[in-house]
């Protein structure tokens, strides 16, 4: 049953041509280098999955590289982060290196968490995970923001990201309530890919658009964009954190995008048909993104297909920097349950 | 010394501990403007503001995430839950975020909270506001679990849980927060993790944890009216648990019955008794015999809430075929 056919947004409106402008080569270069990295990252980690380096479960970012990317860039790194288990992405633009993510995903001791944590689980001192429980990590991503204004630390804000599959847990609500209710520095971005896993957001969340109208019942102010747009994205995380600023309120985003793989790398995606799949796949953020530079002289098709193999070979460097670790020794198995 | 209620002494922990450290602060319903729904927090809030002494809504699954998220970024929260029957509603955070936080972060972020409340039966509040929760939360690696049973551990305990850089569980009692206590005035720690012999004793070995050393003691008296001399252990703290102070006893007197408010099944007697049964069985001259709450939800009539729990009676019963 689908709750709503036509849905209407109220898109973030942004002047691309003075974004591009006033961010200048050297900014928007760094930003393509990003989205290719996280791109070939995944595209590697995938492969190293069906070499059976890998297990668990893994959920690949592609599609949606535009979101985080620009956010971290608008925003840097001080700030508090935290964000689901589809969680490589945004480590590695907190700066883990893809060494330390890579080991991590093969489980080793050089890991970015010593191979406790997996796929699911990544940290920088700012990052406070990649969380495992469908919405559960909103309340924590909350009490950042807590944190942040109890310290009177009043330029800095606490991101949550989260798909739109979390927006029907208790658990949101409650942390939209209270981060309303006392004022919290909190952005929460509502990653909107279509899919609850197998889901169909239409057939989990009953009125949309999600954060325009989810944000009225929280006194908070609340936004769509375009989560396949660099340029818009960059634009509204930029203007979001000074709103937040300026109104001591949280903020409710729901940025619009799609996920080219499946829930994780175990979903062929049967729920989906190949149309709609190649349909969404012409909105790739990181193609638009390249003709963007390519019209503006910024970049040129060789640079990229240049820079495109420099960072895939940084992410099958990084394969063989995970497959030459040691695994954990098995002495440290009982290690750190407990904090000195 | 100085004698208090129960209830003063974990007031008086909260306010010593946050006097210094700012970063101490205590949330959850009704610790502000109500004085706390049993007046531990009484006063706190005219003392030390609205910044650090937070009234919630009721919203356990939500405050207690913030909290968690609050200690990840370097504050340490006093989270009270009215009953821990609502701590359920708030699981996935203490259980999924909170506890194995530490471990899944290869020793990142570190989650200094105190989770704090009554645990297990009032007087007749019925089956959802009676449950032991110690037995659930004791089978997570990464969680303490601290259960005092008097105003100097109450205080001595609470005061080292809050400064211990891990989540604390730190169950209270309602019908022993009025119970009155002489206690240092100057400051004390008590250690987590370490049992007390409260009663040193010759034949047998009876251990229990909170309230039902109430009825322990009754019974030790009574069995001293017949010369027979009972060892009580106070267990202070579940887990870490500290089987070295029972397996002592127990080397001494070969005998042991357990006493627990809560269930039977997977209960805090069935892991002490494998504990003593791994450490000791050669020692044991007789079965380890337990004593805890039926198995049914705990029930509202006064005469069944009496039939469920252990009772004086109950325990002598147990002492009796033990030193038989």
């Amino acid at each position: 049953m689908c709750a709503q056919e036509n849905i209407t947004y109220n898109f973030f409106q942004t002047d691309r041509k003075k974004v591009l402008e006033t961010l200048g080569k050297e900014k928007l270069i760094e930003a393509l280098r990003k989205m290719l990295l996280i791109r070939n990252f995944e595209v590697r980690a995938e492969s190293a999955y069906q070499m059976g380096k890998v297990g668990g479960f893994f959920h690949s970012y592609i599609g949606q590289e535009a979101i985080q990317t620009s956010c971290t860039m608008a925003l840097g790194d001080k700030h508090y982060y935290t964000t689901t288990y589809r969680c490589h992405a945004l480590a590695l633009l907190l700066g883990v290196t893809p060494d330390e993510v890579m080991a991590e995903l093969y489980g080793k001791v050089t890991g970015n968490a010593k191979g406790r944590g997996g796929s699911m689980h990544l940290y920088s001192d700012r990052l406070l995970g990649g969380f495992g429980i469908v919405g559960g990590h909103v309340p924590v991503a909350t009490g950042a923001g807590f944190t942040l204004k109890y310290k009177n630390l009043n330029d800095l804000i606490s991101l949550c990201f989260m798909g739109d599959g979390a927006v029907v847990q208790g658990a949101v609500h409650e942390s939209l309530n209270l981060a309303s209710l006392w004022n919290l520095p909190c952005l929460y971005v509502i990653e909107n890919n279509q899919w609850g896993m197998g889901t169909a957001v239409s057939r989990a969340v009953c009125h949309q658009p999600i954060a325009e109208n989810l944000a009225k019942g929280y006194g908070i102010k609340g936004y769509t964009i375009d989560g396949m747009d660099y340029l818009t994205c960059y634009d509204a995380f930029s203007s979001f954190y000074k709103e937040i600023l300026e109104t001591k309120k949280p903020i409710l985003v729901e940025a619009l995008t799609e996920r080219f793989k499946g829930h994780s790398i175990s979903d062929p995606g049967l729920y989906r048909s190949k149309e709609t799949l190649e349909e969404a796949k012409k909105k790739d953020p990181i193609i638009r993104f390249k003709h963007d530079l390519l019209e503006n002289n910024i970049i040129t098709e060789d640079e990229f297909k240049e820079m495109d193999k420099e960072l895939r070979n940084i992410a099958v460097k990084s394969m063989e920097y995970a497959e030459n670790s040691p695994d954990p020794d098995p002495i440290t198995l009982e290690d750190d349950v407990f904090a000195p | 010394m100085q004698e208090v209620e129960l209830r003063e002494a974990l007031r008086q922990a909260i306010d010593e501990e946050m006097t210094k450290d700012d970063t101490v602060f205590v949330l959850g319903e009704e610790v502000g403007e109500y004085n706390g729904a049993y007046k531990v927090t009484k006063g706190l809030l005219d003392k030390w503001k609205e910044k650090r002494i937070i009234d919630t809504p009721i919203s356990e699954n939500g405050f207690t995430g913030l909290a968690i998220g609050a200690a990840m970024t370097g504050l340490r929260p006093i989270v009270e839950f009215m009953s821990f029957n609502f701590s359920f509603v708030a699981a996935d955070q203490i259980i999924s975020n909170a506890c194995k936080q530490y471990y899944m972060s290869g020793g990142r972020f570190s989650v200094p909270i105190v989770f704090r409340g009554p645990n297990g039966a009032a007087a007749q509040v019925s089956c959802q506001h009676s449950h032991c929760v110690e037995s659930i939360y004791g089978n997570l690696p990464g969680l303490k679990v601290v259960c005092p049973s008097n105003a100097y551990d109450a205080k001595g305990l609470l005061k080292s849980a809050i400064r211990d850089n891990n989540p604390v569980l730190f169950l209270e009692n309602e019908l022993l927060y009025g119970q009155k206590m002489e206690i240092p005035e100057e400051e004390y720690l008590v250690p987590i993790g370490q049992a007390k012999v409260i009663e040193e004793g010759t034949d047998v070995t009876l251990i229990s944890y909170s309230r039902m050393l109430t009825f322990c003691l009754e019974a030790s008296k009574k069995l001293k009216e017949k010369n027979i001399h009972v060892e009580v252990i106070d267990l202070r703290t579940i887990k870490p648990l500290d089987i070295a102070t029972v397996s002592k006893s127990i080397k001494k007197t070969n005998r042991c019955v357990l006493v627990e408010e809560g269930h039977i099944f997977s209960g805090i007697c069935a892991e002490v008794g494998f504990q003593i049964t791994e450490n000791c069985f050669d020692y044991l001259d007789a079965p380890v015999k337990r004593v805890c709450q039926k198995e049914t939800p705990l029930p509202y009539s006064k005469v069944l809430e009496r039939q469920s729990q252990p009772t004086t009676e109950r325990i002598l019963e147990a002492l009796n075929e033990v030193l038989t």
